[in-house]
């Protein structure tokens, strides 16, 4: 479970502050998938930023499985980060003179786990994904919406709890992002992962269980899909 | 659309007769059609039968002078207020949303606030049952929910500009 308590966050940069997040508080459950959408500036890339311990807030709190990263040192939040988040990028972040198996495997070189065990995980990772015939091929070589996959792939590699994704699928067509979206939300049913997607389009914002709306750094609206009305939505579609 | 709401929108902003409901109904409208007059007539009876419009005598011209009652101007505002399912959403609220800023209603920003939050609830809904489609290999239910979903997308971005104007 993710607990977020009071959030804030400034930027200064000489004498101009701007405040980004001006008190958050916010919940999210186990294996939930949740949306976080807003206009530009409004704060939710940052609350991503910090929910990652990518960097620190101002202000507040946030615990993830009972860890407060506001209480770690660079040094332990870098080690939880590598054990329990998963990133997925808009722009991919791979890196483009490695191959695909390379790729995906790269965040367990920096610890040091890569074991013969881990190698067949990554196959089968490659298999789910879609790309397995395409493990030794270079990644600038893809297209985008393979090179998404291998940054799925490369995200669950350590099996994180919490998968943070920052508009995952901003850069692809529909097509190719409704593929995106339909893995995201499979790896988000069958391994009970947390996801949380930053993105400003509905339509993979639909995929998610609950939309939060965000603005000028604070929480605007909450909307959520329940599984009551779901029923009457299949009824309406099944008449 | 409702000739109803119509006239209780009309006669919110002042007492007029029927012939002059009729052609500011059809500007109210816009491209939407003619109404027919019978249909004005019947629809002023059944309000005053239902006391949301009164009649309250002649115009200079001997012409039948309508009012909206306290009960009428409740009744168009709770209207205003009530949610636009998505199998009607667009033509419904577009009409709603017109007779509210006919009437200057204070509350635009609570219809669009909880209109918006309606289609999201939709999509979210109706991409599940869509991913649940895909995944059973019914191609036709499929594509129809991707059809609703893609104007459902189109009304939320309607939203989104009027939301961005009203506050430039």
């Amino acid at each position: 479970m993710i607990k977020v308590k009071n959030l804030k966050k400034a930027f200064i940069q000489g004498q101009a502050r701007t405040q980004v997040l001006k008190g958050v508080d916010l919940q999210v459950e186990e294996g939930e998938f949740v949306a976080i959408m807003g206009p530009s500036g409004s704060g939710k890339s940052t609350l991503l930023q910090l929910l990652g311990g990518l960097d620190i807030p101002t202000e507040g709190d946030i615990l993830i499985n009972q860890n407060n990263l506001s209480e770690m040192t660079e040094k332990e939040r870098t080690i939880f980060r590598r054990k329990y988040i998963g990133f997925i990028f808009q722009n991919y972040q791979l890196l483009p003179t490695l191959n695909v198996e390379e790729n995906i495997a790269f965040p367990l070189h920096a610890d040091g786990s890569l074991t013969m065990e881990k190698h067949r995980f990554i196959l089968e990772l490659l298999d789910s994904v879609g790309l397995k015939e395409l493990g030794r091929k270079r990644a600038n070589l893809l297209s985008g919406g393979q090179q998404q996959r291998v940054a799925i792939a490369r995200a669950l590699v350590n099996t994180p709890s919490v998968l943070l994704a920052d508009e995952p699928t901003g850069n692809l067509d529909r097509n190719k992002a409704e593929e995106i979206l339909g893995l995201i939300s499979r790896f988000n049913r069958e391994n009970n992962q947390t996801i949380i997607m930053v993105t400003h389009d509905i339509f993979a914002a639909g995929f998610a269980d609950r939309i939060i709306l965000f603005k000028d750094g604070v929480i605007d609206q909450v909307i959520s899909r329940k599984d009551d009305d779901y029923a009457k939505y299949v009824a309406n579609f099944m008449a | 659309m409702s000739v109803k709401y119509g006239i209780l929108t009309l006669l919110y902003l002042q007492k007029n007769h029927g012939y002059d409901l009729k052609l500011e109904l059809e500007s109210l409208l816009g491209t939407k059609g003619k109404i027919n007059p019978g249909q004005i007539y019947t629809t002023l009876d059944r309000l005053i039968r239902d006391l949301l419009v009164s009649s309250v005598g002649m115009d200079d011209q001997e012409r039948k002078l309508y009012e909206i009652t306290t009960e009428g101007k409740n009744e168009l505002e709770n209207w205003l207020l009530e949610l636009v399912p998505y199998h009607s959403t667009k033509d419904d609220f577009h009409f709603k949303w017109s007779c509210a800023r006919k009437i200057g209603f204070e509350q635009e920003k609570k219809m669009l606030d909880q209109q918006k939050a309606t289609i999201m609830k939709d999509v979210m809904e109706l991409t599940k049952l869509k991913t649940e489609f895909l995944l059973r290999g019914d191609e036709n239910r499929y594509l129809l929910i991707s059809g609703t979903l893609l104007h459902l997308e189109a009304d939320l971005n309607w939203i989104h500009q009027v939301e961005n104007r009203n506050r430039s």
